[in-house]
């Protein structure tokens, strides 16, 4: 359940936005900084509602965090129990005032650009959708996209996984399960490929698509398909039914890489997992507005540097030296020394 | 609305013949007037308040910040208020600020959307039930509805804007007719129960509703392929609106759709032959058998009827304000499942459904978390407290076949002085 992001391409656009933004936005920030105006904060959920134990949750648990570390800041988190409560919770935010809204997810997308014409002066954010893309197209400039610099993490997780295959020896070969062949989903694999490589000169990736992100069954027939041949990490980029993939490699007796959340919880097989941290998205997002810094018509991408995507548990067993190995590409991806890329080989 | 059904004093079973589910909620429909299904509404508002109480929170206030969120609060805004006529630039006077900017008057718009639709999926199954048979299907013959009105609708932009809507509408009604009438039609000719038919369509509905928008349906979008969502419905395939900015979800003119509706529900069944056979089969069909009405294509039509009303619905929702469709939307909707409450409540009359239909999509509204004051009440529990006050009205509507038990059996002791009263329906319900 990703949505479709472009990063670096438009990132001279993006600057280009940014700055015609700061030049506007001076005149909308000064009332922030009044005492009297409490800054405020709202999150609309998606119909999967806040207690999803995923993605709408998490964010809320940004927002909470918000609450806690910004000094008179007030929230509001709006769930939608229909699609038809998206629009009215939307409304009803920026009709009360509220500085910032955050939309959970591209399933909100069409109802937030709605809104964000009507109400040009409230700033909206999306979670994990880009501006650039419609409905947006990077002209509504009360709306900042929400990105994830997925191929970063996943970089590291695809070094590990090489490490780990190369300490063993035999076949030299590691697996992916997307979800389907979407942009959001590929920014994993192709960071993954590219990490694998790096660390493992010789190794073999396999890439796979379930072509849903929903049924287990799909995935795991993919995953053992790849077991077959000889896969000996199997990295799970699909969502609920990516649980099949880590299943199929727990019942193998090899590695599977857990996305999106920590998933370290599965069983000692999970090496780690690639996480993407929506509710550190959601807290910088609203400090970022506060701030007047907020990106009207652009994306603030969350990556290593901002600890806005991240690795989650690592398994015990992984020697010391390769955590070292790991934390030393981390390092040069922060510093910008390596670019991971966006683009399935 | 009783007083119209003169053949009632006769629906009464000859002894020892074992009461249908459908006779039982025949005779339910027909006792105890307006009284029971406000008694039953109160009952459940209280021990909803005993809930919030349990969790901590004052009930009173809850109510009060429910009811506001429902946008009812405005008929208490009197003024002297200068309104633009819709759909022109004419100002007159009107005791109500109709300005949909403010939270009162958007919050009643949204409430009223809901009730549009709710009347619609009501009487799908109110007319089932004056037929006998139990429409558990609404749902199923809304989505259906709802997947031809966006085809449709999201088809042929070049067409008139009359022509286009009209066009989805009926399509999108001939199809819940006919989804419908596959469970009237089995029961008529192999007598399977329309109960098990009408879930079993439900799911067909929601599986092909999945299929075709979901990713590489024939009905998704080409725009993003990444989405399971259906283009949008073209500007000539929209209802127009009256009341509200057009961009936010402004009320439209379905709502006056569904109130004709309403009438032609009452017209149909109290005014023409149909509407009189389809009453006698739901009385007891044996009977209308021996009167010479054919009961097998009194089945299908009252099923294919209700089908109407509920595709009705879901062209509404599609044409009226929603104008796309997701696999997400089909799956977690649950109107026409709130629509067996409607016509419980309701009585299965036409105007009881329209008063109940105002209540649910009230409620629903109301108990939304954006019309919520977090202080009063967790926006968190707020939803759950939408589904419990639903269950709670649905459970004592159904508790009250037991209350209208005790209450027949009272006045059959009182009866006992007139021994020669012939036999009565209570003795069949009980």
């Amino acid at each position: 359940m990703k949505k479709v992001r472009f990063a670096a391409p438009l990132a001279a656009l993006a600057t280009v936005a940014v700055v015609a933004v700061a030049l506007a936005g001076t005149g909308a920030a000064a009332p922030a900084k009044k005492q009297a105006t409490p800054f405020k904060a709202g999150l609309v959920s998606d119909v999967g509602r806040f207690n999803d134990k995923g993605f709408n949750q998490n964010q809320l648990v940004g927002l909470k965090y918000a609450q806690a570390h910004i000094p008179g800041l007030q929230i509001s988190a709006l769930e939608s129990h229909s699609a038809g409560e998206y629009l009215p919770n939307f409304a009803s935010l920026a009709r009360k005032g509220f500085n910032i809204i955050i939309g959970a997810g591209f399933l909100l997308a069409n109802q937030e650009a709605t809104v964000a014409k009507q109400f040009p002066n409230t700033k909206f954010a999306i979670t994990d959708y880009t501006a650039f893309i419609p409905p947006f197209s990077g002209k509504l400039k009360n709306v900042e996209g929400l990105t994830y610099a997925t191929q970063e993490n996943s970089y590291l997780v695809g070094c590990l996984a090489g490490l780990m295959v190369k300490q063993k020896g035999g076949s030299q070969t590691i697996g992916v399960v997307g979800g389907v062949k979407i942009p959001p989903v590929d920014t994993f694999l192709a960071g993954y490929q590219a990490g694998a490589a790096k660390c493992d000169p010789g190794i073999k990736v396999l890439v796979g698509y379930s072509q849903d992100f929903i049924d287990q069954a799909k995935c795991k027939t993919v995953a053992q398909n790849q077991i077959d041949q000889g896969s000996q990490v199997e990295f799970n980029v699909a969502g609920p039914c990516g649980l099949g993939t880590l299943d199929a490699a727990k019942q193998a007796g090899i590695w599977g890489i857990g996305v999106d959340v920590d998933q370290s919880y599965l069983g000692s097989h999970i090496l780690t997992s690639a996480v993407k941290r929506v509710d550190t998205g959601v807290y910088l997002a609203i400090k970022g507005a506060q701030n007047g810094q907020f990106k009207g018509g652009a994306d603030l991408v969350f990556n290593l540097k901002n600890a806005g995507v991240g690795l989650g548990k690592i398994s015990p067993n992984v020697p010391a030296s390769f955590l070292k190995k790991i934390a030393g590409l981390r390092a040069q991806i922060v510093a910008g020394k390596i670019k991971p890329p966006t683009k399935v080989k | 609305m009783s007083s119209t059904e003169p053949e009632q004093p006769q629906g009464g079973e000859p002894g020892g013949y074992a009461p249908s589910v459908a006779e039982r909620l025949a005779f339910y429909q027909r006792a105890g007037g307006i009284i029971t299904p406000i008694i039953t509404a109160v009952i459940a508002f209280f021990m909803g308040g005993l809930v919030v109480l349990a969790t901590g929170h004052n009930p009173f206030k809850t109510y009060r910040a429910i009811f506001d969120g429902t946008g009812l609060n405005w008929f208490f805004h009197f003024g002297h208020h200068h309104i633009t006529l819709p759909f022109t630039h004419t100002r007159v006077f009107f005791w109500w600020d109709t300005n949909a900017n403010a939270n009162a008057s958007y919050n009643l718009s949204q409430t009223l959307l809901l009730t549009t639709t709710l009347i619609l999926t009501g009487l799908a199954v109110a007319f089932a039930f004056r037929c006998g048979l139990f429409n558990i299907g609404g749902q199923g013959q809304y989505i259906t509805g709802a997947i031809v009105a966006v085809w449709v609708g999201s088809s042929w932009a070049g067409m008139a804007k009359g022509l286009h809507v009209f066009l989805a509408i009926l399509l999108a009604c001939l199809a819940g007719a006919a989804i419908a009438a596959v469970a009237g039609f089995l029961k008529a000719a192999v007598g399977a129960h329309e109960v098990i038919t009408t879930i079993m369509l439900n799911w067909i509905a929601y599986w092909v509703g999945s299929y075709a928008l979901g990713r590489g349906g024939p009905l998704q979008n080409k725009v993003d392929i990444s989405v399971p969502v259906s283009s949008d419905v073209v500007k000539s395939g929209k209802l127009p609106t009256f009341w509200g900015n057009p961009e936010l979800q402004a009320l439209h003119v379905g709502f006056f759709i569904a109130l004709g509706a309403l009438v032609v529900f009452w017209l149909m069944l109290n005014r023409t032959t149909l509407g009189y056979q389809v009453r006698a089969v739901g009385f007891n069909p044996e009977a209308a058998r021996y009167g010479g009405i054919n009961v097998a294509r009194n089945y299908v039509y009252a099923m294919a009827i209700s089908g109407v009303f509920a595709g009705l619905g879901g062209a509404m929702d599609i044409l009226g304000w929603q104008y796309r469709l997701g696999v997400l939307d089909i799956q977690v909707s649950n109107i026409g499942f709130i629509g067996i409450a409607v016509a419980l409540l309701g009585r299965n009359t036409a105007v009881g459904v329209g008063l109940a239909a105002l209540l649910f999509g009230a409620l629903v509204n109301g108990t939304s978390t954006r019309g919520l004051d977090p202080s009063v009440f967790p926006p968190t529990l707020a939803g759950n407290l939408t589904l419990m006050i639903q269950a709670l009205v649905l459970l004592f509507v159904g508790a009250d076949v037991l209350v209208l038990a005790i209450w027949s059996s009272r006045k059959k002791i009182g009866l006992g002085r007139r021994a020669a009263s012939p036999p009565s329906p209570e003795g069949a319900a009980t």
